[in-house]
């Protein structure tokens, strides 16, 4: 039912562009890529992309749209934005259980803008951008201030084909990240509008928020970057790459076994594609489907099987042309011969684990090891750290630490930190030796906030943003990134012909929470109790003393009514007791008569 | 003139996605889980630390910042029918946000007065589901609000039934019996809004259902419930004819950018000299490198 409309509608798209006369050269393409992972997870990431032939130069290209979604376009339009890339992520992507990830995105929002070059006020334009991206995904993107805002000078290039001074010009650059974002429905809504087919047809269609967000890890990325079209890079094009990477854990809902099936993780079959897209692909990759001992076995059998070599790694995947499924629909199932064998993971090339250190509520410390594991290559990375102000770090109390051992890093960039302005931003350039763990550790003091700059839940705590270590790996195990310049995931394939030996990788590490000294919030209204009691009491009965004047009372005058009464009261009080005295004296006179 | 629907959605806690809910990405109605209310296509505008006081009377009375995007702008004219829902904790005179500050019922009052000045609205009606909800309607001085709230000054308003898979209590007694109500409403339902004032009664709610309807100007019997819950899109139609002016905006728009002219015209002077692009070194540490 739904496909005819999409089909009317694609064909009323195309005959109203063909009288416009405007030739508006978008392609768009659907992945999906499934990977087994060895601890038991499966993962899969979503990959829409769509590739615009126009030039990122020239303003007056984003007035016709087609398939590129127009309510993104003219908020990069508008501000000026060359390259934008956002990422909202739950959960926390564990390098050393499951390797690289496609994009890596740290938990919470991420945002890092690169603006034109002849762009004038680039504050006001990021504070802009910032808002207008809060209302497109629903998230509370406008507290990326200037106080939570940087530009890093050694990480975060330009991903996309750039003007070479701009790229080395960071203060074209804008990088923030608010850790304590979640993420939920709510972003997932406006995120789907963006896609051509929004999910009436197509990979789109899997999008059930109930499934998506019963997992271990749950990112939505954008990226928007400018990509050269040609070798020589004489015309370039835009292009709008949209991922939704997910991690589930099959054993947990089923007694222990990795199976997975469309309808166990997605919650239905893919019944039909997306007209609109030029190619739809399915990629699993089966590479680790090697032992007898633990293996699975794939339904309905892949149309193709390939194997992609990349810098010394071979990698093999099964691969399923979405657009030529059977009318009953597809779903893609994968059955395991036996429960999962757990086993000791086996980590990457790099990963890093950050942690606070200290105690109490005056000064802590922050730590970073980084993992170094491979036997012989020795690792340039580059680290980078965002803090914010109310952490005050010491720069002085910068230590690296191989193996135990002090060493001095190779360059440090450190902007400090200046109270409610900006942020503290540290990028280190160190090697690792193979075979080493590096400890990067720094010291802090917690600041006491004045009492309005607490959040509601103060006692929560205070996120930290993760760090990001950037490398070049000079052989891609476990490596799934796309290369510079190609932007499919089936270009995986065809990578055997890729002569770089060098994959840039960026990771991420763990947020951090820490918990500045927090006043009590009753207190103003128990001072107010306790001040006004005291003032009430104290001030009263001093000024009483102090002011009272002390003269002598005539007794014989006359005095007043009251007092009067209680003279009289007082009169007869003394006569009855006398009375009884007497009574009590003549019984006692007459006991001793008697 | 056609109408459209705005909806803005405050939401202070992430309770759909929060690691407790046993269903992600759903809240249900009742402890069955009849209906997910969080539903596919939720948008919250105003989420976690941006619901305030401040920014909901932003909302109302449009004072909102340049750079506010249009999701998050109630965009209503005079002849914009409102209704505003809230709940939370209350008591006699303020409602709680965020457990860390109030909005009473004299700054709603003037919100609404504001409003009314700058005609935002043409029909308001305001329920509240708090404890002693009846106070935040009782201090309203401007006209066509139809107030209704859950229970009386000196009443609590009380909560329907717990979810044991959760831990809590799920639904208030009052946004129950309305939810249960509304259901059965469709967008060509004649059904009226004295119908709806009578959704609650004592023996469901164990509060009183109070409402206010000096300041409304229509007789709730002859007021339809679509009038407010749907976006009933109503077309008027026009014999004049208006010219629309063509504002060219689609970037910096400059000074030189507001006449009109012809492709031909324009182009020479929006020339901006395109520079050469290409893909940027990823890893700059050579530089760093070599000085060792």
């Amino acid at each position: 039912m739904a496909a005819p409309m999409i089909m009317r509608l694609f064909f009323a798209g195309s005959f109203l562009s063909l009288i416009s006369g405007v030739h508006v050269a978008d392609v768009f393409n659907e992945e999906l890529l499934i990977k087994p992972l060895d601890s038991g997870h499966v993962y899969a990431h979503f990959q829409f992309t769509t590739k615009w032939d126009i030039d990122i130069q020239t303003q007056q290209n984003f007035t016709h749209y087609g398939l590129f979604p127009k309510s993104l376009g003219e908020v990069l339009a508008k501000y000026s934005v060359h390259e934008l890339h956002l990422s909202l992520t739950q959960g926390l992507w564990r390098h050393r259980i499951w390797g690289y990830p496609v994009v890596s995105a740290p938990p919470g929002a991420e945002l890092w803008a690169w603006f034109k070059r002849d762009t004038t006020n680039i504050d006001k334009k990021w504070s802009d951008l910032v808002n207008a991206l809060s209302g497109l995904f629903c998230a509370s993107l406008n507290f990326m201030d200037k106080t939570a805002t940087v530009s890093p000078k050694l990480s975060f290039r330009p991903l996309g084909a750039a003007d070479q001074w701009i790229a080395t010009n960071s203060t074209y650059l804008r990088y923030a990240a608010m850790p304590g974002e979640m993420v939920c429905t709510e972003n997932l809504t406006p995120w789907k509008k963006l896609l051509p087919c929004d999910t009436k047809a197509g990979l789109s269609t899997f999008f059930k928020s109930g499934k998506l967000y019963d997992t271990s890890y749950h990112s939505l990325g954008v990226y928007y970057k400018s990509v050269c079209t040609d070798a020589e890079c004489d015309t370039t094009g835009v292009e709008l790459v949209q991922s939704l990477a997910v991690v589930y854990e099959p054993p947990v809902r089923q007694g222990g076994k990795q199976d997975w099936s469309f309808k166990s993780l997605f919650g239905r079959f893919l019944t039909n594609s997306c007209p609109v897209a030029e190619a739809s692909h399915i990629l699993v990759d089966i590479t680790g489907n090697k032992t007898l001992a633990y293996h699975f076995h794939l339904s309905p059998p892949p149309d193709r099987v390939e194997t992609a070599t990349r810098g010394g790694d071979k990698r093999k995947f099964a691969i399923y042309d979405a657009k030529k499924r059977p009318p009953s629909g597809l779903n893609l199932a994968a059955k395991y011969n036996r429960n999962v064998i757990y086993k000791q993971p086996q980590p990457p090339q790099l990963h890093a684990h950050r942690f606070i250190t200290g105690f109490g509520q005056e000064n802590g410390g922050i730590v970073t090891m980084l993992f170094n594991t491979d036997p012989k290559e020795n690792l340039t990375v580059i680290y980078m750290e965002m803090v914010p102000w109310f952490i005050k770090m010491y720069f002085h109390t910068l230590k690296v630490e191989i193996d135990g051992m002090q060493e001095n890093p190779l360059h440090i960039h450190y902007v400090q930190a200046k109270d409610r302005q900006q942020p503290c931003l540290m990028e280190v350039i160190l090697k690792l030796p193979a075979n080493t763990t590096t400890k990067v550790s720094i010291d802090f003091d917690r600041t006491f906030l004045k009492w309005t700059e607490y959040p509601p839940d103060a006692n929560h705590g205070f996120y930290v943003t993760s760090a990001v270590v950037s490398t070049v790996l000079s052989h891609a195990g476990q490596y799934t990134a796309l290369p510079q310049h190609s932007d499919k995931l089936i270009s995986l394939l065809s990578l055997n012909d890729d002569i770089s030996s060098e994959f840039l990788l960026r990771i991420h590490t763990e947020t951090l929470l820490v918990s500045l000294p927090t006043p009590d919030f009753s207190m103003p209204y128990n001072v107010i109790c306790l001040a006004c009691t005291v003032v009430a009491i104290g001030f009263g009965s001093v000024h009483n003393l102090t002011t009272r004047q002390f003269i002598e009372v005539d007794p014989t005058k006359n005095k007043g009514f009251l007092s009067n009464i209680k003279d009289k009261l007082k009169r007869k009080k003394k006569e009855t007791d006398a009375k009884v005295h007497k009574e009590e004296k003549s019984d006692s006179i007459e006991e001793k008569k008697s | 003139i056609a109408y459209f629907s705005q909806i803005i959605l405050m939401i202070a806690d992430d309770m759909a996605c929060n690691p407790r809910n046993p269903r992600p990405a759903m809240v249900f109605n009742n402890a069955n889980e009849q209906i997910n209310v969080y539903g596919h296509d939720v948008e919250v505008d105003y989420r976690g630390y941006e619901v305030t006081v401040e920014n909901f009377i932003r909302v109302m009375t449009g004072r909102l910042p340049p750079s506010t995007p249009r999701s998050k702008r109630l965009l209503s004219d005079d002849r914009s029918n409102i209704l505003v829902y809230m709940t939370g904790h209350g008591g006699d005179g303020f409602l709680k946000f965020q457990d860390a500050e109030e909005i009473s019922s004299i700054e709603l009052a003037d919100a609404f007065e504001q409003m009314w000045q700058k005609q935002r609205y043409h029909e308001v009606l305001f329920i509240i589901d708090t404890c002693q909800a009846e106070s935040m309607y009782q201090k309203l001085y401007s006209p066509n609000i139809l107030g209704v709230a859950s229970s009386r000054v000196g009443e609590d308003s009380l909560s329907h039934h717990v979810d044991s898979a959760i831990g809590v209590y799920v639904i208030d007694r009052y946004t129950y019996y309305a939810l249960e109500f509304l259901e059965k409403v469709t967008p060509e339902s004649k059904k009226t809004l004295s119908q709806f004032l009578k959704v609650c009664p004592k023996s469901a709610c164990v509060s009183t259902v109070g409402v206010r309807t000096d300041l409304f100007q229509r007789d709730p019997k002859k007021v339809l419930v679509t009038d407010f819950f749907g976006s009933v899109r109503n077309v008027e139609l026009s014999p004049y004819t208006v010219t629309l002016n063509d504002t060219g905006d689609t970037g910096d728009s400059t000074a030189s950018d507001r006449e009109t002219c012809s492709a031909d015209s324009c182009a020479p002077k929006k020339k901006i000299q395109r520079k050469k692009m290409s893909y940027v070194d990823q890893f700059p540490v050579e530089q760093f490198l070599k000085r060792r």
